[in-house]
């Protein structure tokens, strides 16, 4: 046997995107790798998740019992490379996630697989899998190639493939392994809820800040809708926070909190300081909008527009409404 | 004859009665001063030279003029010189009776108090007595109905409605220290103008002021009977008054007659100028001792210190000068000043007590971050006392213990890592030199008559940039021979020593002076930031030699007197100008800009608060790297409140790049952005030169251009084609090496991939026959590794690179040169690090060992954790792991773990670099380790299991317990990593580093091979989208949408 084994992710019965996606990613390569392709679920109750995950593309999808249901990365470890022995599959993709990057990185090294992690391209070459990934914040892009690799390993990056729409037709096909004596195995206590939500700048990935222009802090619930309605965190610049409009939590910049993880950034009103720019200028993608055409935050930003910002933020509002 | 007698009608029982009391009185008092000075005696020795002579002649200057007390308070000052005249002649006039009664005559039999010379002698005693009430009298009028709001005790700027207890104790002090001169002077009077009733005598005139009195008791009627009563208990109040008064001299407000003598006499000249340099301790006997770190506690002070302490009178001055209590920060160099003398002073009964904790119980680590250390404080305290330098002495301690702003970490970090304050890479540093019509020179390449010392501000900030290139012009224009040191020049270290970070600062200062004296012949120093100025001028003597700097206001108006630039037209404007601490108030620069203004025909209208008394801008001292609080006015904000309010104005003049950063946000967000402009000096003379019209290209001739290109273009072939050779000879050599040890490997279990011949995988769509080849750990060559002793925590940091802005990748190589990286610790490793420490910490047993794989010059990367408290470092290398894939450097780690046996091991959850997030599982793998990832918590009592919270996406966490021995991948945000002061990072030196081999163990990896190394597609530089907010917002929702995958 051969094809392509995805290890599908979920959390509290429910199937996550990220498993529909690299399904997407893995009917893209299907063709150039040879079939078939199957999907792995390890879990409790492996029928309605197995349901979502037939989707087009699917031939076979795996499943494993597993009696507590919570994820465990040596119980996972363990499934997968019992799973990827017996079906001597090809590709073995995992998702780049919290969960992921615990037993990923352990499959490749038991396997002695090829690897590659945080993979956001992937395609084939004379039927062997090439894998794109970036370093270095994002500035440098790498191909990857598995010379004299029977089996490869990789982890794929969230929202980034596209899932397919319509169902499959795959078939479902129980696989026995022994997952109460695996060494190594740790015992669930619980789940806590995420910290009260205040913001997290540095890890937001899409933030939407305003700036001077806001005038007084009246005005600040339009801009706080918007970025809700956009699922944008809110930030802001220096003097918005020196004046009290907004917690300090929301600053970005040298004195606030860089941006560490932002890939979309909307900077409305901000003239760009330097010391905001320190905290922003590395995002991928920046859009300004200033009615001084020679703001400096022009020089970072990859897309601008001098419009009036209270105007604009009407129109984003029915845009995404 | 002219004289009196002393003791009338004083029994032999009440002259032996007052010479107890009065002998009881000096002994009191001579005992204060002992205890004072047996304190100074056992206090730390002085960390800067003291000249007291050379002092003192400017003590007795300042005291007899009054000087130092007449300024910024001439009502002030004009009471305090009648009431120290007239104490000082009374002190005086005491002492000559004395010296007549008890010596000169009951020895010698020789008497002088008497005749002329007690006629005079009445007259200058009643005038200073009189000048004594009268300056006394007027203090109480001040103090309680004039109510200046720098006495006032309460502290308003913190917020408080009620005055402390200390406090109110210095309230009673103030109020007993003149109630008590009045009464001495009062009953003194009193005394006079009754003997002057009763006795009456012809000279009676002499004593103007008791003869007065006397003429209106008689004109009152009092009979002799009464006088007499009044002349003898009067008498008894008098003397008990004037001996209690001066034996409570060393113990009260008094103190500060005796203690402004020492404090003046030992003024240091370079005060706050030249911080000093770490004090070795008192007992300090060899040349290497380990100095002390700073002010922790009282009993670290010098007796310099302490002196300055009990000189204060608590004036206000400082209070009412200080721009941190200005903007309602939570300090006050007078309450700073008189809460340390309280402690010391109540320590010093209690013994033991001068060890306790000061900072924090005394001194609240929010005050001495608000200073600005713009030496306001210091320059206008009347008795000499030196805030700043303790002040920085007690943040020393702070920085020590990694009580400081996360901010202000990070800016260090910075500093220490890139050798700037902006983050930025140091080979942009004169990137603002690009956009010249004309190269800049590299003094580290040729001479050049002046070296120019940029400073971070002026180099990578945008607004500043522009202000540089503007210097450079106009020296272009004048002909001034200018160089740079380029990426050799880093952060001078002004701010960095006064935040504290004293190891950082001679870390900078070695490397500036280093740099400076490797680069070609230059005569002297000119820079336009005044912090630059300050420390270069000032303390980089004391580190080594350094030519003299000029700060470009003095170079401006130089070349502008001497004719070198020429004003096309006067400017006319109405300007107003801010003096820089550094420049003005601290180095004495009042008047070089003020001549520049002049020369370019501007009408300079000063504010208010100008030249010694300039306000600061709130940058100095480090806070520029510190947020300010939230909804307070800042003092930048407050500088042009008083600049707006002379009217009328069109530019607001400076001559820093702190300043003009500062000021330009201030004039924003205090609502004057329609009144003035904020504008450097050199632009102005920029306009006044007509700069703009002038060819700067034309300099220097062509001929020399055109050698110059022809050798530029020799020396580059030359420096390829070695370039090249050197390349080919250092691969053969590593791949001879490699191939050497390859017979060595044979006993590490070798992956399968390796004997499959690659031509196979191109035929069939499988690359050889299936199978699993579990990684397995690297045999590395054994290295000493001690005996546990408690558990063992192993924790694997990487050193990142973070790329330049201006990088190039060699497309063809696959690889980017090393030039184009910082490199700096992993900041997940850091939060690794920090749990292990927090572990054993709390376990107060065991061991951290940090393992790294990276060449030597990742050892300092190293050293930064075993400055943090690791107590072990473990180095591998070799050119085979340099681009190793995470389960290479997996077996590695596991090669070292498995000499180690560590009991738990833990490394970051990814790197910041190529962020695998791969390493620790791979690792734990490999080693069979219970683990997981992405860790924020870990309790673990050594036992054998541990309670693990792991992060989840969306901020939701997983809890579960793991056997030990387990690895965890540690995620940020679960710790703050504790801050490493650069002496710390020197002093771990010291501690062991195992510098292992890597084995040829990266020659294995084939996990996975670069094709292709590329920059990934971007889009243009802010592509300006047009039209109106509706067609805006369209364009906007596109991008977001493509951006989220939605198209």
């Amino acid at each position: 046997m051969a094809g392509i084994l995805i290890v599908a992710e979920h959390f509290d019965g429910v199937l996550r995107d990220v498993t529909q996606e690299m399904i997407g990613a893995a009917t893209e390569v299907r063709d150039g790798l040879g079939g078939p392709l199957a999907v792995l679920i390890i879990g409790q109750d492996v029928d309605a998740l197995a349901s979502a995950a037939n989707l087009e593309g699917v031939d076979e999808i795996v499943t494993i019992a597993q009696p507590d249901g919570h994820f465990d990365p040596a119980l996972y470890e363990e499934a997968v490379c019992a799973v990827a022995e017996a079906r001597q599959v090809r590709l073995v993709l995992i998702g780049h996630t919290a969960a992921g990057m615990a037993f990923g990185p352990a499959v490749a090294a038991r396997l002695g697989s090829g690897f590659a992690s945080d993979v956001f391209g992937l395609s084939v070459e004379g039927s062997k899998p090439i894998a794109t990934r970036s370093g270095y914040g994002g500035k440098v892009s790498m191909d990857l190639a598995f010379p004299d690799k029977p089996v490869i390993v990789l982890t794929l990056r969230g929202a980034t493939f596209k899932a397919p729409e319509a169902a499959g037709n795959a078939s479902i096909l129980p696989f026995a392994v022994d997952l109460d004596t695996v060494p190594g195995a740790g015992n669930h206590i619980d789940y806590l809820p995420a910290p009260p939500a205040d913001v997290d700048i540095g890890k937001a990935e899409f933030i939407l800040s305003v700036g001077r222009a806001l005038g007084e802090d009246k005005n600040l619930p339009q801009f706080a809708g918007l970025a809700e309605r956009l699922g944008a965190t809110l930030g802001c610049s220096r003097p918005v926070a020196d004046s009290g409009w907004l917690p300090k939590a929301h600053q970005v910049g040298q004195s606030g909190t860089i941006a560490g993880n932002c890939s979309l950034y909307l900077a409305l009103g901000i003239s760009g300081a330097v010391q905001h720019l320190a905290g922003m200028k590395h995002v991928d993608t920046i859009i300004a909008v200033n009615t001084d055409p020679e703001a400096p935050i022009f020089n970072v930003a990859h897309h601008g527009a001098c419009v009036d910002i209270f105007e604009l933020a009407e129109a984003l509002e029915r845009e995404f409404n | 004859m002219e004289t009196r007698e002393l003791f009338w009608e004083i029994t032999s029982l009440g002259h032996t009665l007052f010479f107890v009391v009065a002998g009881a009185a000096m002994a009191v008092a001579a005992a204060g001063v002992a205890w004072h000075v047996y304190r100074y005696a056992r206090a730390r020795r002085s960390p800067v030279p003291v000249h007291p002579w050379r002092g003192f002649w400017r003590m007795v200057f300042d005291v007899f003029t009054q000087r130092t007390v007449h300024r910024r308070d001439r009502r002030a000052g004009h009471a305090h010189t009648p009431i120290m005249y007239g104490f000082l002649l009374l002190l005086a006039a005491t002492s000559i009776i004395t010296v007549e009664y008890d010596i000169s005559e009951p020895f010698f039999g020789f008497t002088f108090w008497h005749g002329d010379f007690y006629l005079a002698f009445s007259l200058i005693a009643d005038l200073a007595g009189l000048g004594l009430i009268v300056g006394v009298v007027y203090m109480m009028w001040r103090r309680w109905q004039v109510r200046p709001p720098k006495l006032a005790y309460r502290r308003e700027y913190r917020g408080e409605t009620e005055t402390r207890p200390d406090a109110r104790a210095w309230e009673w002090d103030d109020t007993l220290f003149l109630w008590a001169l009045l009464l001495i002077g009062v009953t003194g009077f009193l005394q006079e103008g009754v003997r002057l009733a009763m006795d009456q005598p012809p000279w009676g005139p002499w004593s103007p002021v008791g003869w007065v009195l006397a003429q209106i008791f008689l004109g009152l009627g009092m009979d002799e009977a009464a006088a007499a009563a009044v002349r003898r208990a009067n008498w008894w109040i008098h003397g008990i008054a004037a001996l209690a008064f001066i034996a409570a001299i060393p113990w009260t407000k008094a103190k500060h007659i005796i203690a402004v003598l020492g404090s003046l006499s030992t003024r240091d000249a370079l005060a706050l100028r030249r911080l000093p340099k770490p004090a070795l301790p008192r007992t300090a006997v060899a040349e290497d001792a380990e100095p002390e770190v700073g002010f922790g506690s009282i009993a670290e002070f010098s007796w310099k210190d302490l002196l300055n302490l009990d000189a204060c009178t608590k004036c206000g001055r400082c209070h009412e000068a200080c721009p941190a209590t200005a903007s309602g920060a939570p300090l006050s160099p007078r309450d700073l000043i008189l809460d340390l003398r309280t402690h010391a002073a109540r320590s010093a009964f209690k013994p033991g007590a001068n060890a306790a904790a000061l900072i924090g119980d005394v001194i609240e680590a929010e005050t001495l971050w608000s200073c600005r250390s713009c030496g306001a404080c210091m320059e206008i305290c009347p008795v000499g006392i030196e805030h700043p330098p303790m002040i920085v002495q007690m943040r020393r301690q702070l920085v020590e213990d990694g009580a400081m702003e996360q901010q202000l970490r990070d800016t260090l970090d910075m500093i220490a890592n890139r050798g700037n304050s902006f983050g930025e890479s140091p080979r942009s540093r004169g990137g603002w030199t690009a956009a010249l019509e004309f190269p800049v020179k590299d003094v580290r390449a040729e001479p050049a008559e002046n070296l120019w010392f940029v400073g971070d501000y002026a180099s990578y900030d945008p607004r500043n940039q522009d202000v540089s290139r503007t210097v450079a012009r106009l020296f272009r224009a004048a002909g001034l021979d200018f160089g740079l040191l380029y990426e050799s020049e880093r952060t001078a270290g002004n701010d960095v020593r006064r935040v504290g970070e004293e190891g950082l600062f001679e870390s900078l200062t070695e490397h500036n002076l280093t740099a400076m004296g490797e680069a070609k012949q230059f005569d002297a120093i000119v820079t336009t930031d005044p912090h630059s100025y300050n420390t270069i001028r000032n303390e980089y003597p004391d580190f080594g030699d350094v030519a003299p700097i000029r700060h470009y206001t003095s170079v401006l108006a130089e070349l502008l007197e001497s004719g070198r630039l020429t004003v096309v037209e006067p400017l006319g404007k109405r300007v107003t100008l801010h003096d820089p601490c550094h420049l003005g108030r601290l180095n004495g620069h009042y008047d070089e800009p003020r001549r520049v203004l002049e020369l370019i025909g501007c009408e300079l209208v000063d504010m208010p608060r100008c030249r010694d008394n300039s306000f600061c801008c709130g940058a100095g001292g480090g806070r520029i790297w510190i947020p300010d609080p939230v909804g307070k006015e800042r003092p930048a904000e407050n500088r042009m409140h008083e600049a707006a309010s002379l009217g009328n104005l069109d530019t607001f003049v400076v001559c820093c790049p702190k300043d003009l950063t500062m000021f330009e946000d201030a004039r924003k967000t205090s609502g004057h952005e329609g009144d003035f402009v904020v504008q450097d000096l050199a632009e102005l003379v920029a306009e006044a030169i007509d700069l703009k019209s002038l060819d700067l290209k034309e300099v220097p001739a062509l001929v020399d251009r055109i050698t110059e290109a022809a050798a530029t273009r020799i020396a580059d072939t030359v420096a390829d084609r070695l370039a090249e050779r050197l390349a080919e000879t250092v691969t053969e050599r590593v791949l001879s090496e490699l191939a050497t040890r390859a017979p060595t490997l044979a006993a590490a279990p070798q992956p399968a991939p390796a004997e499959e011949p690659q031509e196979q995988t191109e035929a069939t769509p499988t690359a050889g026959p299936w199978r699993a080849a579990p990684a397995s750990a690297a045999t590395l060559p054994p290295y000493e590794v001690p005996a546990k002793e408690g558990p063992r925590v192993l924790v694997a940091v990487k050193r990142v690179g973070e790329l330049n802005p201006d990088f190039a990748i060699d497309e063809a190589g696959g690889t980017i040169a090393d030039e184009h990286f910082e490199y700096e610790l992993n900041e997940w490793d850091e939060a690794a690090l920090e749990e292990a420490l927090l572990l054993t910490e709390k376990l107060d047993a065991g061991e951290v060992v940090a393992v790294t794989i990276g060449p030597e010059d990742a050892e300092e990367t190293l050293r930064r954790a075993l400055a943090k408290g690791a107590h072990r470092g473990v180095r591998v290398w070799d050119e085979s792991l340099r681009d190793a894939d995470p389960v290479t450097v997996a077996r590695v780690l596991a090669g070292v773990a498995s000499q180690e046996s560590p009991d738990i091991v833990l490394t970051g959850a990814q790197s910041a670099d190529l962020g695998h997030g791969a390493t620790g599982s791979a690792l734990a793998r490999i080693l069979g380790l219970p683990h997981a990832a992405v860790v924020l918590g870990i309790e673990w009592d050594g036992a054998d299991a541990m309670t693990v919270t792991r992060e989840l996406e969306g901020g939701m966490r997983h809890q579960l317990s793991l056997p030990a021995p387990a690895l965890l991948t540690v995620q940020t945000g679960g710790n703050t990593p504790r801050y490493a002061t650069m002496r710390m990072i020197k002093q771990a030196k010291k501690k062991p580093i195992a510098v292992v081999d890597g084995a040829g163990v990266g020659l294995d990896q084939a996990g996975a091979v670069v094709r292709r190394l590329y920059e990934p597609p971007k889009s243009g530089r802010a592509a300006m989208i047009e039209g109106d907010a509706e067609a805006v917002a369209k364009a906007i929702a596109d991008i977001i949408r493509d951006k989220r995958g939605e198209v």
